[in-house]
């Protein structure tokens, strides 16, 4: 039987407000609650929605397009729309999942936009400015993130997503399934290829 | 792109305990991982303020109202929803079973859907030969000569074309009408009436009999 581990291996869990994937147990899901909220007229209550999952949708939306103020355009976007069609969002408990699929069409809209699914490189990010006092770790993990941020840009947006949700943002296939509409079988096969792209980038430093 | 060894894949989708990998993948493990962790730091931004103060210009989002539903749906409901049939057979009975479904699908069906003409009824035969042409039709006194009632058929392409009709008993003026332009006296008719309208051209005539008298 598989198991599913929350959370993944390597990843820790900073952020306690953010909400784990379904089927895993958590003490406490309120989010049901504080939609009904903001159903019932108290808007501000969506302030607590924000802060919730704000973090994680700008960390997906910038992996995705590669530059953070286009990313805040996009989740900024994706919120408000997500605000105004509350009453449509099915299953409350599983907002999380609902949210990251209105920011994922945000993302695309947003890289069709640019005519292309790859981030040219030039727009990738740069790597943190490395500093006089750095020590030599400091730098090579400079160095390591700058490589793996452009390896990442340069994959398709299908497999980026796959990549990003699952190594990111640390969701379970079922969840990235319910995100993206894709089948898991489907989503494995991105979240493979990406890793095999990653590693290829990532071996080509070493030699 | 070289494919990554299956074992780290199931390692990496968390379906594999990565220290059970050998010394070499788990490296590479090692290595992915920390560069997936550097992705995953949070970008120092918020676009909280932003949103909430779009949100306070705009309605506020109502619930749908959801409408009760009334017996018919929820009949209809039941009917469309899947349910799980369990049928237990011993193995003999699934034998009977698939031969008598393979005897229906492959006897063959007796269905007569000529229709049978009433006592006050007979069954017209119709039969001419127009070699070459593309359509016969029959018009006459019992479809008002409309066109397109009753057409006859060649399907041997043998230029013999027939058909049948049940019409009231008694006598019927008709004419062929060949490629839907050129009106034939049926020549084997054996009876023909002039056709009224001054011009020496005649009508073929049938005696339909009754259906009773028939044997």
């Amino acid at each position: 039987m598989r198991r599913h581990i929350w959370p993944p291996l390597g990843k820790r869990w900073n952020n306690r407000d953010e909400a784990c994937p379904p089927g895993v147990p958590v003490m406490v899901n309120e989010d049901a609650d504080v939609v009904a909220r903001v159903l019932a007229g108290d808007g501000e209550a969506f302030g607590i929605l924000i802060r919730r999952y704000e973090p994680g949708l700008l960390r997906f939306a910038t992996r995705m397009l590669g530059n953070p103020d286009a990313a805040a355009d996009a989740v900024a976007e994706s919120l408000v729309r997500a605000y105004r069609h509350l009453a449509q969002c099915r299953d409350p408990s599983r907002l999380r999942s609902w949210l990251y699929r209105i920011t994922g069409n945000r993302c695309r809209s947003h890289l069709a936009r640019r005519h292309t699914s790859d981030i040219p490189l030039s727009e990738a990010p740069a790597p943190a400015l490395a500093e006089a006092s750095d020590t030599w770790e400091v730098l090579e993990r400079s160095e390591q993130i700058a490589l793996v941020e452009r390896a990442l840009a340069a994959l398709p947006a299908e497999k980026r997503e796959a990549f990003v949700l699952k190594h990111v943002e640390g969701m379970s296939y079922e969840e990235m399934a319910a995100v993206t509409g894709a089948r898991i079988p489907t989503l494995k096969m991105r979240v493979h290829r990406a890793r095999e792209a990653l590693l290829e980038a990532l071996e080509e430093v070493v030699r | 792109m070289n494919p990554i060894d299956p074992r780290l894949q199931e390692a990496l989708d968390g379906e594999r305990d990565p220290s059970e990998l050998p010394a070499d993948l788990r490296e590479v493990y090692a290595r992915l991982m920390s560069a997936t962790e550097a992705l995953a730091t949070t970008p120092k931004l918020s676009v909280s303020h932003r949103v909430m103060e779009e949100i306070r210009r705009i309605p506020a989002p109502t619930p749908v109202p959801v409408q009760a539903d009334g017996p018919m749906r929820r009949a209809l409901r039941w009917f469309g929803r899947p349910r799980a049939v369990t049928v237990h057979l011993r193995p003999v009975w699934t034998v009977v079973l698939a031969a008598g479904l393979t005897t229906l699908l492959v006897l063959p069906w007796q269905s007569d859907s000529t229709p049978t003409p009433r006592a006050s009824e007979g069954v017209a035969n119709f039969v001419g030969h127009f070699p070459g042409a593309r359509s016969v039709e029959v018009v006459g006194s019992f479809n008002n000569w409309s066109r397109g009632l009753l057409h006859l058929n060649d399907d041997d392409h043998d230029g013999v074309w027939h058909g049948a009709a049940i019409l009231p008993a008694g006598a019927h003026e008709y004419m062929f009408v060949v490629d839907g332009e050129r009106w034939v006296a049926d020549p084997l008719a054996g009876r023909y009436v002039d056709d009224g309208f001054g011009a020496g051209q005649q009508n073929a005539l049938m005696i339909v009999r009754p259906a009773a008298d028939q044997p």
